[in-house]
C-alpha cells in the first residue's frame, strides 16, 4: 500500500467541524477480515460468562426402590418399596420413569469455560476492529448509519469529560448516531421463554460502542443510561462487544486518543505491537482481493487465450423435421427448394383451379337448398307449436268453464 | 473492500436478508431485484444505484429516490452538498419524469452490467407508473372535494 488512508477527527460540539484533518488510519483497520477466526473465538469466549448450574444430585433418587426381578409380570425397572400409598410399586430411578432422575445428570464440574489461544483471540479482536471501519459490514450488521459523517467515526477527546446524559444524547444526535439508539429503543421486546422470569425480561439490541482512552474519563456515567450504547476503554476491547453474536461490524465511535492508541496496541505491519508482547498483525493471503480487477487486468488478459465459442451440435430439444420446416432445412438444405417447386407446381396446375371454381358453384347451390329446407322446417315447427298452444287454451278454458259451472 | 471478500462475510447473515418460503430475499435499498445474489447485492459493491420509493409529500409528482452508492473508502460525507448525503450513499430525488434518473442509471452501470442496469430501469419504470396512478387519484380526489 503506497498511500495510507486518512481519517478526520471531528469536533465534539459541531459535526461539520473537523479538528484534525488527516490522521493516518491505524494498521489494525487494514487487517484481513477473517470471519472464520472471529466466529471460532466468539463461540468459545461466549461460554466464559456462564455460571455453573446443576441438577440436584439426589433428584429422583431419594427412594429405596428395588427391582422386583423376573416372574412377576412387570417390567424389571426398580420399583418403590413399601405400601399404603399410590407411589408404592411405581417405577423409579430410570430416566424413562415418571419422577425418575434424568439421564446423565448435569454436574457442577461440567467444563463451562473454554480457553482460546492468545494469538487467536488477538487476531479476532484485530479483525473485529478492522470490520468496524468497513461501511458495508456495519450496514450488514444492521446499524443505522445513514447520517453518520464518517466511518470510522473519530471524535475529539472532549466527549470523555461528559458527565450529563443530556450531553451524551445531544452528541449522539449531532453525529447521526441517534438513529441507531432509536432503533434499539423501538425494538425492545419481552424475551420469549422462561428467562424473563429469571431476570432477563427484555431483549435489547446493540447500539453504538463508544471507545475512550483516559482512565479518569467520566463519559461512562453519561452514556450508560442511553439504551443500546456501550462504553469501553481501548485497552480492554472485547470481541463480544466488537462483534456481538460473532457478527462483524459494530458501529464504533472512537475518541481521538483511543484511536491513536490502536497502533501501540496492535502494532503495525512494520513494527510489532508494543503492548501485546510479540504480537504481529495478521497478513492477508491476497494483498489485492479484488478478483474481478485481477482477471480483467492487462497483465492477465495478455496471457489469457481467447474465449472459446461453444459449438452447438444440436438443439436441446429435438424438433421433428417432418413437421418443423426449419428443422428440415437444417438437415437437408435442398428441402426448401423442393417445397417451393411443389407449391409452384400446384399453382400451375390448371385443373386444380377449375376444381376450385366448380366447388364454389356447388357450395352456393347447396347453401341455397339448405336454406330452403331449413325455412320449411321452421315454418312447420312454428305451426306445430301454435297448434299445441291452441289445444291447451281450449282445454283449460273448458276446464274453467266446467269449474265455474260447478 | 473487495466485493468478493465482503460477500463471503455477508452472504450467510446480514440485516437485509429475509428468508421466506424457501426464498432468499433482500431488503437492501441498493438491490433492485429483491433477491439476494452476489451481483444484485448493491450495498457491498463499489457502484450501485438503488431505486427507492419514499414517503414523499402528497402533491409531489414522484415519490422515488435514486440512491447511489459512494466509494466508502474512508470518505467523509459532504454536509454542504445539495443532495442529502451520507457516508455510503448520495440521494437524488426523482421529481419530474424518469429521464434524468434513467440517464444516471445508464451511466452508472454502463455496458458491462446490463443485467443490473435493466433491473434498476425496470424498477424505476414500475415505480413511476405506480406514482402516476397515485397522482391521478389524488387529482381526482381534489376535484371531488372542490365540488
Amino acid at each position: 500500500m503506497t498511500s495510507v488512508p486518512l481519517v478526520s477527527v471531528f469536533s465534539a460540539d459541531d459535526s461539520t467541524k473537523v479538528t484534525a484533518k488527516h490522521i493516518p488510519l491505524p494498521a489494525v483497520f487494514q487487517t484481513p477480515i477473517r470471519p472464520d477466526i472471529v466466529s471460532f473465538v466468539h463461540t468459545n469466549i461466549a461460554k466464559n460468562r456462564r455460571q455453573a448450574h446443576a441438577v440436584n444430585p439426589q433428584a429422583g433418587m431419594q427412594h429405596s426402590a428395588e427391582s422386583w426381578g423376573t416372574g412377576r409380570a412387570v417390567a424389571r425397572i426398580p420399583r418403590v418399596s413399601g405400601s399404603g400409598t399410590h407411589r408404592s410399586g411405581q417405577a423409579a430411578f430410570g430416566n424413562q420413569c415418571r419422577k425418575g432422575r434424568m439421564s446423565l445428570p448435569i454436574k457442577v464440574w461440567r467444563r463451562w469455560h473454554r480457553r482460546v489461544n492468545i494469538k487467536q483471540k488477538r487476531h479476532a479482536a484485530a479483525t473485529a476492529v478492522a470490520a468496524t471501519g468497513i461501511v458495508p459490514l456495519v450496514l450488514a450488521r444492521g446499524h443505522r448509519i445513514s447520517q453518520v459523517p464518517q466511518i470510522p467515526l473519530v471524535v475529539e477527546d472532549k466527549i470523555e469529560s461528559y458527565e450529563k446524559t443530556t450531553d451524551a444524547l445531544n452528541f449522539l444526535k449531532r453525529f447521526g448516531a441517534f438513529e441507531d439508539v432509536q432503533k434499539v429503543v423501538s425494538t425492545k421486546v419481552v424475551r420469549a421463554g422462561i428467562s424473563k422470569q429469571r431476570g432477563k425480561k427484555y431483549r435489547v439490541r446493540k447500539g453504538p460502542l463508544v471507545v475512550y482512552f483516559n482512565e479518569n474519563a467520566k463519559l461512562l456515567k453519561a452514556f450508560r443510561n442511553v439504551p443500546g450504547v456501550e462504553v469501553v476503554n481501548v485497552t480492554r476491547l472485547n470481541l463480544l462487544q466488537l462483534a456481538p453474536g460473532g457478527q462483524l461490524g459494530r458501529f464504533v465511535i472512537w475518541t481521538q486518543s483511543a484511536f491513536a492508541h490502536l497502533d501501540k496496541l496492535f502494532g503495525t505491519y512494520r513494527y510489532a505491537s508494543v503492548l501485546k508482547d510479540g504480537y504481529q498483525l495478521l497478513r492477508p493471503l491476497l494483498t489485492n482481493p479484488d478478483l474481478a480487477r485481477i482477471i480483467n487486468s492487462n497483465q492477465v488478459q495478455e496471457k489469457v487465450q481467447p474465449a472459446k465459442t461453444t459449438k452447438v451440435l444440436h438443439e436441446v430439444q429435438k424438433k421433428n423435421p417432418l413437421k418443423n420446416t426449419k428443422a428440415m432445412d437444417r438437415l437437408n438444405p435442398y428441402a426448401k427448394k423442393q417445397r417451393a417447386a411443389a407449391t409452384a407446381a400446384i399453382k400451375a396446375n390448371t385443373k386444380g383451379t377449375k376444381k376450385i371454381k366448380k366447388n364454389k358453384a356447388l357450395k352456393k347451390a347447396s347453401r341455397a337448398a339448405f336454406n330452403k329446407v331449413s325455412a320449411a322446417l321452421n315454418d312447420a315447427t312454428k305451426a306445430a307449436v301454435q297448434e299445441e298452444q291452441d289445444i291447451k287454451v281450449k282445454y283449460f278454458s273448458v276446464q274453467k268453464g266446467a269449474a265455474q259451472a260447478e | 473492500m473487495s466485493q468478493q471478500v465482503l460477500w463471503e462475510v455477508v452472504k450467510g447473515n446480514n440485516a437485509f436478508l429475509v428468508k421466506r418460503n424457501g426464498l432468499t430475499l433482500s431488503t437492501d435499498p441498493f438491490n433492485n431485484t429483491g433477491v439476494q445474489t452476489y451481483s444484485s447485492t448493491g450495498f457491498i459493491s463499489k457502484n450501485a444505484v438503488g431505486v427507492v420509493p419514499t414517503q414523499g409529500k402528497v402533491n409531489q409528482i414522484n415519490n422515488i429516490n435514486l440512491v447511489a452508492k459512494k466509494s466508502t473508502k474512508f470518505q467523509q460525507a459532504d454536509r454542504k452538498a445539495k443532495n442529502t448525503q451520507s457516508v455510503y450513499a448520495s440521494t437524488l430525488a426523482v421529481k419530474h419524469g424518469v429521464h434524468t434518473a434513467s440517464r444516471v442509471i445508464r451511466k452508472r452501470f454502463g455496458t458491462s452490467r446490463l443485467g443490473l442496469q435493466k433491473a434498476a430501469l425496470r424498477k424505476l419504470v414500475k415505480l413511476n407508473r405506480a406514482n402516476a396512478v397515485r397522482r391521478r387519484n389524488e387529482i381526482a380526489a381534489a376535484k371531488a372535494q372542490k365540488k
